[in-house]
């Protein structure tokens, strides 16, 4: 089951320049996520990284796979709208395995580990074709926004 | 599926939570009853990276009602050798029929 970029807009609580999903390929509720991202040349990061030579920051491929996070956890087990609460991720584990240029798509693969009513651990894995450029195990959770400091 | 005995138990879940807390294993043995939430500054998210370690080291599952039970390492231990319990893998307790 594929999601537009309008739902995807729906879900995920990030706005331009900050949204690094352009849509949903495959999604199997409780269980694994699919998002794609084609990374133009005109994307606002690449004005400062690096001005001379374009180059996608890695943290913003863990974002992209933090927000498909977001839509899996959403689609799977946030079925009621919550707009007093927000994501925070809590650690985070990565490697960095090739970089990410102007003109390529980005493939977000999430995978549930363990979930529980108020987070969850997932493991991602970002790819360009065949290749793996990133790898990331992430725990996040949900907070009520009044409990933040 | 292997049975363990206590002290394998309580190695095993304080090598996992010196990892996750990035505290020397003698430091947090040392800390066991202190309470992670309060002395230890770990949050709920951390609880529950504890309990996947755990699950997989172990290969158990854990509802979730028993995160509230990882709120020390003496917890967290017995939480897991509960478990382990009932599911017949603790050395010197009845089996399971």
């Amino acid at each position: 089951m594929g999601i537009s970029f309008e739902e995807v807009r729906r879900l995920v609580p990030q706005r331009y320049p900050f949204l690094f999903i352009d849509k949903v390929v495959e999604l199997e509720e409780g269980k694994r996520i699919l998002c794609l991202k084609n990374v133009s040349g005109n994307e606002s990061f690449f004005v400062g990284h690096f001005p001379e030579y374009a180059i996608m920051p890695g943290v913003l491929t863990l974002e992209a796979l933090a927000q498909a996070s977001i839509i899996l956890f959403k689609k799977s087990f946030l079925k009621e709208e919550t707009s007093n609460s927000v994501f925070l991720l809590a650690s985070l584990r990565a490697s960095f395995v090739k970089p990410v240029f102007p003109g390529d798509q980005l493939l977000l693969e999430v995978n549930v580990e363990k979930v529980v009513s108020k987070g969850a651990i997932v493991q991602g894995t970002a790819r360009v074709g065949e290749e793996i450029v990133a790898k990331a195990s992430l725990t996040f959770g949900l907070a009520d926004k009044s409990s933040l400091g | 599926m292997e049975t363990l005995s206590t002290e394998e138990v309580e190695k095993d879940v304080t090598a996992i939570v010196a990892e996750v807390t990035e505290l020397d294993r003698e430091e947090i043995w040392q800390k066991r009853e202190a309470n992670f939430f309060k002395e230890l500054e770990i949050d709920s998210l951390l609880a529950l990276e504890i309990l996947a370690l755990i699950e997989k080291k172990f290969k158990i599952q854990i509802p979730e009602e028993k995160l509230v039970d990882i709120t020390s390492l003496t917890g967290t231990i017995n939480m897991t050798k509960a478990v382990l319990s009932e599911n017949g893998r603790l050395k010197g307790e009845p089996q399971k029929a």
